[in-house]
């Protein structure tokens, strides 16, 4: 079933396309910084720093802060609210569920494929940053400067070698894949609901929206660990390129993409098992 | 004509709880800083101000522009503009309007009025809302606000600012704001007459701001030059009022972009408004 879904969508152009559009992405990055701006200091994240021209691995890093805030929840609510929305957008839902599947399995299936596509996504970003950079820049072991502990007088920094850097960019991408389930399940959920794939994009995009806004509003902090999407939760991989790594609140961030993926997509497997599908 | 048009719009759901819920969004805020929080430096915008909200009421209308400035008001706005001929479409009612002996540019130029009259609405109400809870619950004292940029380990900028003072930088303020949803408004109107879908009108005004704030040197290298021309980026500027002295750096730079983006787009929908062929 789920190899069928894949078979399936490997012939559709919109998932190449949306991978492809990941890869140019950090190429184009990378093409920026090289052609314009070696050598300065780029912010990733909320305290890391790092010297563009110093390694290629930088590149990676940046990519990531660079497509964490719009590119990759775009390409993940593409990729959950396309699979069921975009089925019946074609009319081809219900002679789906006409065969003798059911329909909690049909949509396992679309889901796992979808879910399979915004890891690719992420793998992409990640891995055509580091393959760019390094023909830019080189592997030289890596550099982070840590600005939360920088003072005038002492420059606070951490130096990977390039195999420790990979791993740590490999738990980096593992974090941020997990950081983007609570768009993936609500815009899976807005799937389910609506027929069209638009609507369950853009809604699934609203989410990160609306989270993040009320992180902002002074007053409402003691809510922001709660929240789906924020800023904090979101550049806690920064952490692990640090000397000691540092994971304080990878857990709880964890623990908050769990449940909201639980619920929202308990919420789509009860909705989409009862819905009266027209289309 | 246009007195028609608001009388309509005014006696739908979708306008009232939009209004209503830019009201609640101000109410909720104080009580959640009146519950928690009241008594504590509060950080605003980028400066940073920082304010302790208890200490009067006049800076509850601070925190509450300044919170809604980036994504809910642009969505009120959306939303109206958005909605005004895509509306029509979605429910089949356009063409039946279009009938009528009236002529597009007329038809289309009410709708215009309307929606950024709502908008212009919405945008005063959240100040406003927020200005009578405020005041009811922390009192009508001098607001006072720490200038964070202006202040260092030794020394601290601690403005204070009398009540009218504090009335008179807040309606300037939030005229400013309220020229800032310009360029929302006009490319969200455009998509109204573009698509039949009222949802993918708001959802593309609210997409703009979405651009404006990506394309931005804090996340991805090398756009700086993009930043002064981003639809929404300084919308966050009338903060600077509440400096001494007021800061005003940039604000006529945006607000003319405002008439830009607003005057192409607007045309671009006028254009293609008298021009379309509709079919709902």
């Amino acid at each position: 079933m789920i190899a069928a879904e894949l078979a399936k969508q490997a012939h559709r152009a919109r998932g190449w396309v949306t991978l492809a559009a990941m890869a140019a992405i950090p190429a184009a990055i990378v093409l920026v910084i090289a052609a314009t701006r070696p050598g300065l200091a780029e912010r990733v994240g909320d305290y890391g720093s790092v010297v563009t021209d110093t390694s290629g691995l930088t590149l990676p890093l940046i990519s990531l802060n660079a497509m964490l805030l719009f590119m990759l929840p775009l390409a993940v609510a593409v990729f959950a609210g396309e699979c069921v929305a975009g089925e019946a957008a074609w009319g081809s839902l219900r002679y789906l569920l006409a065969r003798p599947v059911s329909r909690v399995r049909v949509l396992g299936a679309k889901a796992a494929v979808a879910a399979l596509y915004s890891l690719a996504a992420v793998l992409t970003v990640v891995a055509v940053a580091l393959l760019c950079g390094a023909l830019a820049f080189g592997l030289h072991p890596l550099t982070v400067l840590d600005l939360q502990h920088t003072t005038p007088f002492f420059v606070a920094s951490t130096r990977l070698s390039p195999l420790s850097a990979i791993g740590r960019l490999a738990l980096a991408a593992a974090f941020v894949a997990a950081t983007l389930s609570s768009t993936f399940a609500f815009a899976l959920l807005l799937s389910t609901i609506t027929a069209r794939p638009f609507s369950a994009v853009a809604g699934g995009l609203g989410l990160g929206l609306v989270s993040r806004a009320l992180d902002n509003v002074p007053g409402l902090h003691a809510l922001s660990p709660w929240l789906p999407v924020t800023d904090q939760a979101s550049n806690l991989w920064t952490g692990f390129f640090a000397d000691p790594m540092q994971t304080v609140g990878v857990a709880h961030a964890l623990l908050v993409q769990a449940l909201y993926g639980a619920v929202l997509a308990a919420a789509a497997v009860w909705w989409f098992a009862r819905s009266d599908v027209l289309a | 004509m246009i007195a028609a048009e608001l009388a309509m719009q005014w006696r739908r759901p979708r306008t009232l709880a939009t209004l209503a819920a830019l009201c609640c969004f101000s109410f909720a805020l104080t009580l959640a800083l009146a519950l928690s929080g009241g008594d504590r430096l509060q950080r605003v915008g980028d400066i940073p101000l920082l304010i302790v909200p208890e200490r009067s009421g006049g800076s509850i209308p601070v925190i509450a522009l300044a919170s809604t400035m980036k994504f809910f008001l642009p969505l009120a706005v959306a939303i109206f503009a958005g909605e005004s001929i895509a509306g029509e479409a979605a429910s089949g009612h356009l063409r039946y309007v279009l009938a009528r002996p009236l002529s597009r540019e007329r038809y289309l130029l009410a709708k215009l009025v309307v929606a950024l009259l709502l908008s212009l609405i919405a945008v005063l109400l959240v100040p406003l809302a927020a200005l009578a809870a405020g005041a009811a619950a922390f009192g009508w004292h001098p607001l006072t606000a720490i200038d964070g940029s202006a202040s260092t380990a030794l020394h601290t900028a601690v403005l204070g600012f009398s009540p009218g003072a504090t009335l008179a930088r807040m309606g300037v303020g939030t005229a400013y704001v309220a020229g800032g949803m310009l360029s929302i408004f006009s490319f969200a109107f455009l998509l109204s007459t573009l698509t039949a879908y009222p949802f993918a009108a708001v959802a593309g005004g609210v997409g703009l701001t979405l651009v404006s704030r990506v394309l931005n040197s804090d996340y991805l290298p090398g756009v700086a030059v993009l930043n002064r021309w981003m639809p929404n980026n300084d919308v966050d500027l009338w903060e600077h009022f509440f400096q001494r002295p007021a800061q005003t750096a940039g604000m006529s730079h945006f607000l003319l972009l405002q008439l830009i983006y607003a005057g192409i787009c607007l045309t671009a929908a006028w254009w293609w408004f008298t021009r379309r062929d509709v079919l709902t």
